[in-house]
């Protein structure tokens, strides 16, 4: 902020103030939670899942005026999952949390905070130097998820463990789903109900957000969350009309543009109601900065989980995660990230929802390999033993 | 890597060379978008400095003729635009002051207008915006009567250049889709026509105009079934060439046909439709689209150029086809080259 005071002194006039640029300059890091990103100094926030910021193109957070769609495939509720510590997340910065569609209920199922994410992250790699000995060396690099793909964030990783680094806010917490988060400004949260109305639902939902976001103070940064979105359970069925959907999105993109350093949003969408190769979902997808596509693995792949998982010391994973465009990267063409075209397992515990490279379990023997690559519902291991 | 001219040397005939009246096409999908081809083709047409196209022996096809753009982007904001062509070294900002550029807005105000737009009238922007601009309310309810003209009344308005905000600079005009029908994509038209009048106004004889539009597919995407933007509209706007954007993603192309005894839903065949006519009339379809062969760290993606339905057989040299790969660099910089090259 202060060298923007002392470009209006050597200037002429009051409009330089009002730059059209100023609006991409980094936020002042007063604000908490906003940091710029490694890559090209933009704001980002985070989404309160580590391991999803650091699939970001690069930006080892969400960029501020972006909007990340998560499709999920099957019943499951991961990308549920995603949205709390999203929200959670927002809570604890103290920014504006717009919940749409949900009731208050909701807002009460939040994960508790635990501290924050570097903390959980030192004491898992303690944990891990204890166990080194055990662990066979050829398979220890692949444990470490955020050293092999946070290869851009690596300095402002190691600012972050400086002595120093209690003083500097947390930019990502973590949070333990079985508790409830308590924070004063969970109150805060506001929850914005589908009105019926003859026009289009969304109207008022834009409207509300709208108003909003323009009429709070400059510095408060909101979240948009959008739980299921064209869920039946909670929107009607005519809503599903391209017409309503696109031009909400489209509305919804304007809004985050107009305010591109102030509003962030994370939508959850039922992949299994709307699938990916029907026109309207792929224009949705088109019509958002970030697709990330959910696709947990059948109960019946318990075999090739356990399998899967590179030690013994390690978890399960749960299912693929797809990144099919990811925020800034796509926009100017996108391609050359490496964290594009990997193959992504993700796994939810408790505390942390972990995304890390997909790989195939370690030859153990002729039998493992063959019963391991069954994810269809074929007969596993146990059901063979007798 | 070493920095990339703005123009990569591959691409400039392509890029810069219009017939008259001819219709260029760039499809994108998903994770291949087109952003970056639209800015090169701003900055083959607005760059004033021909020296990058005079090392690569280019400047014959791009020297002479000025040219004035006019761009309608539905999906990206001005914002967008304005701070990625200035990694090119294109200030639009300024090319709009000098009338050179009129940006179109057709993101922010569609559908939706913000209470903000009808404030108290401010100072007037600099550039295009200081002339009058029509601010329409939003009409777009599903229960209107189909074609039915809404009454004009509100234009009254039209006197006002409102709507505060630094982003204002450099917009000539911000759209507003308004009722139903053909007659709210009329008024469209009109309000893109005049200011492609406004920019001919002040043409010199020797200039072209070079209208883009992104992806005017998002209108017929989401107003429903009814509406099909006719490509012979496009053709009676009297600009010299026309730069569209399209998505081309498989859903939206391969689904129109009636698969497993289930008709295929209107959004599906209507983009289709328009996505095919557009390419039949074009004289240069530019596809973007992924490797087939999986991501790759060096390659971004696969760039095909092909003669359209409306290339013309008489053409003197014309157009040769091909099948490149680009690259898109950190710093924004595009490398196209060959298969096999690098």
């Amino acid at each position: 902020m202060s060298f923007r005071k002392r470009n209006i002194g050597l200037s002429s006039g009051a409009d330089r103030a009002t730059v059209p640029n100023a609006s991409l300059r980094p936020a002042p890091e007063s604000i908490p939670g906003i940091r710029p990103s490694p890559d090209d100094g933009r704001p980002t926030t985070s989404t309160g899942t580590p391991s999803l910021d650091n699939l970001l193109a690069g930006h080892a957070g969400l960029p501020l005026g972006k909007l990340l769609l998560v499709e999920e495939n099957g019943t499951t509720d991961f990308a549920g999952a995603l949205l709390r510590y999203y929200a959670a997340e927002g809570v604890v910065q103290e920014q504006k949390v717009h919940v749409v569609g949900v009731p208050e209920q909701w807002g009460r199922s939040l994960p508790g905070l635990i501290g924050s994410a570097e903390s959980l992250d030192e004491k898992r790699s303690d944990k891990r130097k204890d166990e080194r000995m055990k662990i066979a060396w050829r398979y220890e690099r692949l444990g470490e998820f955020g050293a092999t793909i946070a290869g851009s964030r690596a300095p402002t990783t190691t600012g972050e463990q400086d002595p120093t680094a209690p003083q500097t806010p947390a930019f990502c917490h973590a949070f333990d789903l079985t508790k409830r988060l308590a924070h004063p400004s969970i109150t805060n949260m506001s929850f914005i109900p589908l009105a019926p109305s003859k026009e289009s639902p969304f109207h008022s939902v834009l409207k509300r957000l709208q108003t909003a976001i323009s009429s709070s103070a400059p510095n408060t940064i909101h979240r948009i969350v959008i739980p299921s979105l064209l869920n039946p359970t909670m929107y009607p069925p005519d809503i599903c009309q391209p017409e309503h959907v696109l031009q909400f999105f489209h509305s919804l993109k304007a809004l985050m543009s107009a305010h591109a350093t102030r509003a962030t949003a994370m939508i959850t969408f039922p992949l299994s109601l709307f699938p990916r190769s029907s026109g309207l979902v792929r224009w949705v997808e088109l019509l958002s900065d970030g697709v990330i596509e959910l696709c947990p693995f059948p109960h019946s792949a318990d075999a090739l989980g356990t399998s899967g998982a590179a030690t013994s010391q390690e978890e399960p994973p749960q299912g693929m995660l797809k990144a099919h465009r990811l925020p800034v990267l796509h926009e100017r063409g996108g391609g050359s990230d490496q964290n594009v075209g990997q193959d992504w397992a993700f796994i939810l515990s408790r505390r942390r929802f972990e995304i890390k490279p997909f790989s195939l379990p370690p030859a153990e023997g002729d039998k493992e390999a063959q019963d391991a690559p069954a994810p269809n519902g074929m007969p596993n291991k146990s059901d063979l033993e007798f | 890597m070493p920095s990339q001219p703005p123009l990569p040397p591959l691409l400039t005939p392509y890029l810069s060379t219009f017939p008259q009246s001819s219709l260029t096409l760039v499809t994108s999908i998903l994770d291949a978008t087109g952003n970056w081809l639209v800015l090169r083709f701003l900055h083959a047409a607005l760059s004033t400095s021909a020296s990058s196209n005079t090392a690569f022996g280019a400047e014959g096809l791009h020297n002479g003729t000025k040219k004035k753009v006019v761009f309608v982007s539905f999906v990206r904001s001005w914002e967008f635009w304005r701070t990625e062509a200035k990694r090119l070294g294109l200030d639009l900002a300024r090319l709009a002051d000098k009338q050179q550029f009129a940006f179109i807005d057709g993101l922010s105000e569609l559908f939706y207008t913000p209470q903000a737009a009808h404030a108290t009238p401010g100072v007037s922007p600099a550039g295009l915006g200081s002339t009058p601009r029509a601010i329409l309310p939003l009409r777009s309810q599903p229960g209107a009567v189909p074609g039915r003209l809404p009454a004009p009344a509100s234009t009254t308005e039209g006197g006002s250049t409102a709507t505060p905000g630094q982003a204002e600079l450099g917009i000539a005009r911000k759209l507003h889709l308004y009722g139903r029908g053909t007659a709210a994509l009329d008024a469209l038209e009109k309000d893109i026509v005049s200011v492609i009048d406004q920019q001919r106004a002040s043409m010199a004889e020797d200039e072209e105009l070079l209208l883009i539009v992104d992806q005017p597919d998002l209108l017929l995407a989401a107003t429903g079934p009814s509406m099909g933007i006719g490509a012979t509209e496009m053709a009676e706007w009297h600009v010299h060439a026309t730069v569209l954007t399209l998505a081309a993603d498989s859903p939206l192309i391969h689904n129109a046909s009636t698969s497993g005894g289930h008709p295929a839903p209107p959004i599906e065949t209507e983009h289709a439709a328009f996505t095919i006519g557009l390419a039949h009339r074009a004289r240069s379809v530019l596809q973007l689209r992924n490797l087939e062969t999986g991501a790759a760290r060096d390659v971004s993606g696969v760039l095909r150029i092909s003669r359209g339905g409306g290339w013309s057989t008489g053409e003197e040299d014309g157009l040769e086809e091909k099948d490149v790969l680009y690259f898109i660099q950190r710093d924004g910089g595009v490398r196209v080259f060959g298969r096999g090259e690098s």
